[in-house]
């Protein structure tokens, strides 16, 4: 069964494609991984997928609802990291954690004070007074406290120190164990390599691959057979390969 | 150490490539209303005694607490003694506002969003920041006295002549300097822009107050107010110079002061130390309605208080009513009834008939003021929906309607406190003294009858946040609107009646809050607040299905 699955999915800001016939399923119990360059569409097909925005064509269904009309039954099930946090600067961390949980369930007072003390989270003070990476772990804290099916991680990291980086993929890895799924998107590409099951390459709109890291890896062998070593290095070469021509090719699954 | 001023030009020039639109937009309006008002008053007012019989109706300690005093010369009242006496003390606060906003925006705002971090990366001096924001103001509230100098000097009214223009233009940028400055010193004490807001709108509004109760009573309250020291300068009458002098001076005063607070901080900190907060949250912050009243909380304190307490200042001044009531003949003359009449009522009555119109026009004033408060509560999940904030809730169990809901319920039922505060305000501080002229009942209602004009404007506003939230300008243009007509749209012929009938202001009946009912009020129809309510529902429904059908707006 798919947790989630994007068919066609077309999405336009004025004359601007921001997605384009993207196409993509992440399985249940799979941590799936979403990478491509700034401004290629990542946080779109997210914020689609959150019944943000509204697609233009095609469809996207998480748990097999419609991410637009369902929206509020398929919150239910979901836990949500933006990228780019931005919270409420006269309300303390604690309360905003409370607030994100109890908006899906009744909170795990437990499960919260653990996370508070592994993030090393100071609650009460004010949002306003918060650094960037403070703030993601107010989003890390509450979606990991709570019981969620789907995780929507978006570049949950980038904030964050090495040490933190590591709890979050303690906390993950943690999640794929208790069988959850997770889609993460994701610069952090040593996270991604460690993380995800399947990985989908997204460029300029436009959904390059999609595959396990190894099919990945074998795709963008150079002519003589050489693969990449890194991760990096395989995210270089899809760079360079990828031409202007990129909103006609379609979506090719290795 | 030594280069604290350095490159404070190149700043200068930023900010005001920054605010080049919306400073452009305050000086066009403050202008034109301005301008063309001053011909309008002339018109309205040919002769000396049509200006001496307005004169003595704004005569009266409620008028002057409200508006300042009007100057004469030799007993001798002119238009432009009338007209700096009506409109001065009104465009200054606007100025100010505009002063308030610019400062706040380029230094406490900036530094809030570190912005300002990037600029002290620089080689840019420690108080370059502060000092450009000043400076900016400067050359901003430069062009605006000049442009409004001129403009009134070239309006072709006799008595509004140049050098008073000019001095006029001059008292509106001094004052307006010195709330720019006196909201520098409170963005370096408050480490939050909305708390840097609050402060130098709560000295804006002490200003006023301070002034009120000196220009009744002892008139050193009023020199220690920037807007009653403008308004000695006696524009069109005396035109002296002392008080604007004064006025630069104390602005020159503030401005060191909060350069040196400036100075003394790290960036990013404010004097005023920040509270830690709780652990974790309230039961009662636990749902979207709970988290948008927790947002609103203080301002709604705040607003509850000030309506409360300017309900009562006005309330206060009913006692003093009898001390003018012999002057009464003249100003009863003057809204049409004749000497036989006159005769006929006793004391109480004329002195009912003065408070019925000073009523009447506290009411509307309040009116106006409660709504700055309702339009911004209004158009607050616009802001949270900008800032990304509403998304950390739509992207939990919440639907778009709920969400929304918790904002419109709080702001209607505002709508309705805040009505209830004014009367309540008023009526408290009238009982106070030996004779209270209000009736209660009466003066609630001359209150709520307000709401359905209230509610229509209210439900603008939810339609621009459901359908059209990039316009939010349209909702507080229609609210500039509405005072102005409030204002200034009695006076006949100014504006053709389909424009006059754009505000909701124009169609409220008018009820009489004391006891006197010798005469039938004016023909009062109460059908447009049926229609006015219908169109406010209509509004709000269509706000609520659009909100519903668009993409959120993202950064």
């Amino acid at each position: 069964m798919f947790m989630l699955e994007i068919e066609n999915l077309t999405k336009k800001f004025g004359k601007f494609t921001a997605l384009n016939n993207v196409n993509l399923q992440v399985k249940e119990g799979e941590v799936f991984g979403y990478v491509g360059p700034n401004g290629a569409g990542k946080t779109t097909t997210i914020r689609v997928l959150l019944g943000i925005l509204q697609a233009t064509s095609g469809t996207a269904k998480v748990f097999g609802m419609d991410a637009w009309k369902d929206a509020v039954e398929i919150h239910k099930r979901i836990a949500y990291v933006p990228g780019d946090v931005n919270l409420w600067p006269n309300l303390t961390g604690g309360e905003v954690i409370d607030l994100f949980v109890s908006l899906r369930q009744k909170s795990d007072k437990e499960k919260r004070e653990r996370l508070i003390k592994k993030f090393e989270l100071d609650p009460t003070k004010k949002c306003r007074t918060y650094s960037k990476g403070n703030r993601q772990k107010v989003a890390l804290i509450a979606a990991f406290a709570s019981d969620a099916d789907l995780y929507i991680l978006d570049e949950p990291t980038s904030g964050l120190d090495p040490l933190m980086g590591e709890f979050f993929v303690e906390e993950v890895l943690n999640l794929k164990n208790n069988g959850k799924s997770v889609i993460l998107s994701s610069h952090i590409l040593s996270e991604v390599e460690r993380l995800c099951d399947r990985v989908g390459v997204i460029m300029r709109g436009n959904v390059i691959k999609t595959g396990t890291l190894d099919e990945l890896k074998q795709s963008a062998a150079t002519a003589d057979g050489k693969l990449p070593d890194s991760m990096e290095e395989l995210f270089m070469r899809y760079y360079h390969s990828v031409g202007s021509d990129v909103l006609d090719a379609p979506s090719e699954e290795v | 150490m030594k280069g604290n001023f350095d490159y404070t030009g190149k700043l200068v020039k930023f900010m005001l490539r920054r605010e080049r639109i919306i400073a452009a937009i305050w000086i066009v309006v403050i202008v034109i209303f301005t301008v063309a008002l001053a011909p309008g008053l002339e018109a309205m007012f040919p002769d000396g005694e049509a200006r001496e019989n307005i004169s003595l109706m704004y005569d009266n300690p409620i008028m002057v607490s409200m508006m300042g005093p009007i100057y004469e010369i030799d007993g001798e009242y002119t238009t432009g003694g009338i007209y700096a006496g009506m409109m001065l003390l009104w465009v200054m606060i606007s100025v100010a506002v505009m002063n308030i906003f610019i400062v706040v925006r380029h230094t406490r705002a900036d530094e809030e969003r570190w912005r300002a971090e990037v600029i002290r990366s620089l080689p840019v001096g420690r108080l370059a920041n502060i000092n450009a924001a000043m400076l900016t103001a400067l050359v901003i509230n430069a062009i605006l006295a000049i442009t409004t100098g001129l403009g009134l000097a070239v309006a072709g009214v006799e008595s509004i002549d140049f050098a008073g223009s000019m001095l006029y233009g001059a008292v509106l940028g001094a004052s307006g300097l010195a709330f720019a400055a006196i909201s520098a010193i409170f963005c370096q004490l408050s480490a939050s822009t909305s708390g840097a807001f609050g402060l130098s709108f709560l000295a804006l509004g002490g200003s006023y107050m301070l002034r009120a109760a000196g220009d009744v009573g002892n008139e050193v309250l009023s020199l220690i107010s920037p807007l009653g020291l403008a308004q000695r300068t006696k524009v069109y009458v005396e035109n002296d110079l002392l008080p604007l002098f004064a006025l630069l001076i104390i602005t020159i005063a503030l401005s060191a002061l909060a350069y040196k607070l400036n100075s003394m901080r790290d960036l990013g900190q404010g004097f005023i130390p920040a509270r830690m907060g709780r652990r974790e949250a309230k039961k009662s912050l636990l749902s979207p309605f709970g988290l948008s009243l927790r947002l609103l909380k203080n301002a709604i304190i705040v607003w509850v208080i000030s309506m409360l307490l300017l309900g009562a200042s006005y309330g206060s001044i009913i006692g003093e009513i009898d001390r003018f009531v012999g002057d009464s003949p003249e100003y009863l003359t003057l809204v049409g009834l004749s000497p036989e009449i006159l005769e006929l009522l006793s004391e109480q009555d004329k002195a009912d008939m003065i408070v019925d119109g000073f009523g009447s026009f506290v009411t509307t004033m309040m009116t106006l003021i409660a709504l700055v408060p309702l339009l911004m509560f209004a158009m607050k999940p616009k802001s949270e929906e900008v800032d990304g904030r509403a998304e950390g809730i739509l992207s939990r169990s919440v639907s778009r309607p709920k969400y929304l809901a918790g904002y419109v319920i709080i702001t209607f039922t505002m709508s309705l406190i805040m009505q209830l505060c004014t009367a309540l305000g008023l009526y408290g501080a009238a009982a106070a003294n030996e004779v209270n002229p209000f009736v209660l009942e009466k003066l609630l209602a001359a209150n709520f009858v307000y709401l359905p004009a209230l509610w229509l404007i209210i439900g603008l506003a939810v339609l621009i946040v459901g359908v059209f939230p990039k316009a939010g300008g349209v909702v507080w243009g229609y609210y500039g609107f509405i005072c102005f007509m409030a204002l200034i749209g009695n006076i006949p012929d100014l504006l053709p009646a389909w424009v006059a009938n754009l505000s909701p202001f124009k169609f409220i009946p008018e009820i009489r809050v004391t006891s006197f009912d010798l005469f039938p009020a004016a023909e009062n129809s109460f059908a447009p607040l049926i229609v006015m309510t219908v169109i406010a529902i209509t509004l709000t429904v269509i706000g609520f299905i659009g909100y519903r059908k668009r993409d959120l707006m993202t950064h």
